[in-house]
């Protein structure tokens, strides 16, 4: 085997490990406690947990599990989040907003308020709670320009964790229907030989499909979904 | 050889050494202008008439700041202050009415039961610089003075609201208002749901229900 030969196998090889590098794995953990699920008229309304001081669930995240579910061949009635949050101002502001089924049930009471939910038709609450991190950067890539031209070398890369834990309450039964808890890690990585080559994850938008269709089988499925913690891993 | 230090053209590249910072700098000042409708609370109005008073600097409310390591920042809430409380209280209460100064002037078939001043004492914000830390963040602080109509004072009450907008796709002017709108809207929340929770303020309702009973 000629030089060259060996050269363009060792370059093979790094853009394979790297490709391989790159991607997202995903855990998804699935309980549901009741066997409640939407009837053709019911509404579900997703909304983000927002009292953490640190964090919050982002806006983009909601949208793309609320037109997902709104969305599609099995398409459910799915609430706007910013209407519901406003005809129930001040009740879901984020100091104010129930934190659990209890506080639900005394938030029911107040005049008004079971009236105005009643009108919205929305009788599932789909709590999101978590926010996409960067837990982890590294390499580095230096670039040169020259008479000759210009190029770069090296290797970026960095890991973001996706990472959501999502409530579903009843309105109607008053009580917790179950939880999903998601995580999806993402690395990408970018590597420059001459140009930079961004092979990027996107673990919030795995994490939004990955939600979307667990939460559509939440709420469609009585029996046989989630009846116990367990775990759905998968690289992607 | 000539001095380059003392030719016209080592001037102009003097000036212009000294235009492209400016210029820099002007680009570089941030100004927002926050506007947004409220909505009004879901309350059971409270069996009171009030006057209310809004102060002078919630008419035309302009914040000027300089970052630590960050440019000039304007922040212009103009009147949205008022566009948020007055139909905060009009919901809260059975009856409101503007009035113009304390103690009210008051024809005898206009009785009120106390005068509400709204002012604004504090605004502090923050825009991150690096990119770990992901939202702007507002802190605003109102007072609310209740009054007897007869201009005795029945109690303060400072109220804070904190709100954060994720800087994400959008420019950062954006996210500092969406972070002001939401901190308005956290003051909205408090007012409307703690108002009759103060001690001194259930005195007062508690003793206006008795004087509506005896008169009845």
């Amino acid at each position: 085997m000629n030089r060259t030969a060996i050269l363009k196998t060792g370059i093979l090889g790094m853009l394979v490990t790297l490709l391989c590098s790159c991607g997202v794995t995903s855990r998804i953990e699935p309980y549901k406690q009741t066997n409640s699920v939407i009837g053709a008229d019911d509404q579900l309304v997703v909304l983000a947990r927002k009292h953490h001081t640190n964090y919050e669930a982002e806006s983009d995240i909601v949208e793309c599990i609320s037109d997902g579910l709104a969305n599609g061949s099995e398409a459910l009635n799915v609430h706007s989040s910013v209407e519901f949050e406003d005809k129930l101002y001040p009740w879901f502001e984020p100091s104010i907003a129930p934190l659990d089924t209890e506080d639900l049930s005394e938030l029911l009471e107040k005049p008004g308020v079971a009236g105005r939910i009643e009108e919205t038709r929305v009788r599932f609450v789909v709590w999101l709670d978590g926010s996409t991190e960067r837990v982890a950067s590294g390499g580095g890539i230096s670039c040169a320009a020259g008479v000759g031209g210009a190029g770069c070398m090296g290797l970026a890369w960095w890991e973001d964790d996706a990472r959501y834990d999502v409530t579903v309450w009843d309105i109607q039964e008053l009580a917790s229907a179950g939880t999903i808890y998601a995580d999806y890690k993402g690395r990408s990585v970018m590597p420059a030989i001459v140009i930079p080559i961004p092979l990027i994850a996107r673990p919030r938008a795995a994490a939004c499909k990955g939600l979307t269709q667990q939460l559509r089988e939440f709420l469609t499925s009585p029996f046989g979904y989630g009846s116990s913690p367990s775990l759905i891993g998968a690289t992607e | 050889m000539e001095s380059m230090r003392n030719t016209p053209r080592s001037c102009s590249k003097l000036v212009a050494l000294l235009i492209i910072p400016c210029c820099y700098l002007v680009g570089c000042a941030s100004s927002v202008v926050v506007q947004s409708d409220f909505p009004t609370p879901l309350v059971e109005p409270l069996p009171v008439r009030v006057g209310l008073i809004f102060g002078e600097e919630l008419r035309d409310f302009q914040h000027h700041e300089e970052l630590p390591q960050q440019a000039n920042w304007t922040i212009d809430l103009g009147d949205i202050s008022i566009t948020m409380l007055q139909p905060l209280f009009e919901s809260m209460f059975v009856e409101t009415q503007n009035v113009e100064a304390i103690p009210v002037d008051m024809p005898e078939n206009n009785t009120l039961d106390g005068i509400l001043k709204a002012s604004l004492n504090r605004f502090e914000f923050d825009v991150p610089v690096n990119s770990d830390n992901k939202f702007a963040e507002v802190w605003m602080q109102y007072q609310l003075d209740l009054y007897e109509p007869g201009g005795e004072l029945i109690t303060e009450w400072q109220v804070s609201g904190y709100g954060k907008a994720e800087i994400g796709r959008t420019k950062r002017t954006e996210s500092v208002s969406r972070a002001a709108i939401n901190a308005m809207r956290e003051v909205g929340a408090t007012i409307s749901t703690r108002f009759a929770q103060q001690p001194q303020i259930g005195f007062w309702l508690k003793e206006r229900q008795n004087t509506d009973f005896i008169n009845e």
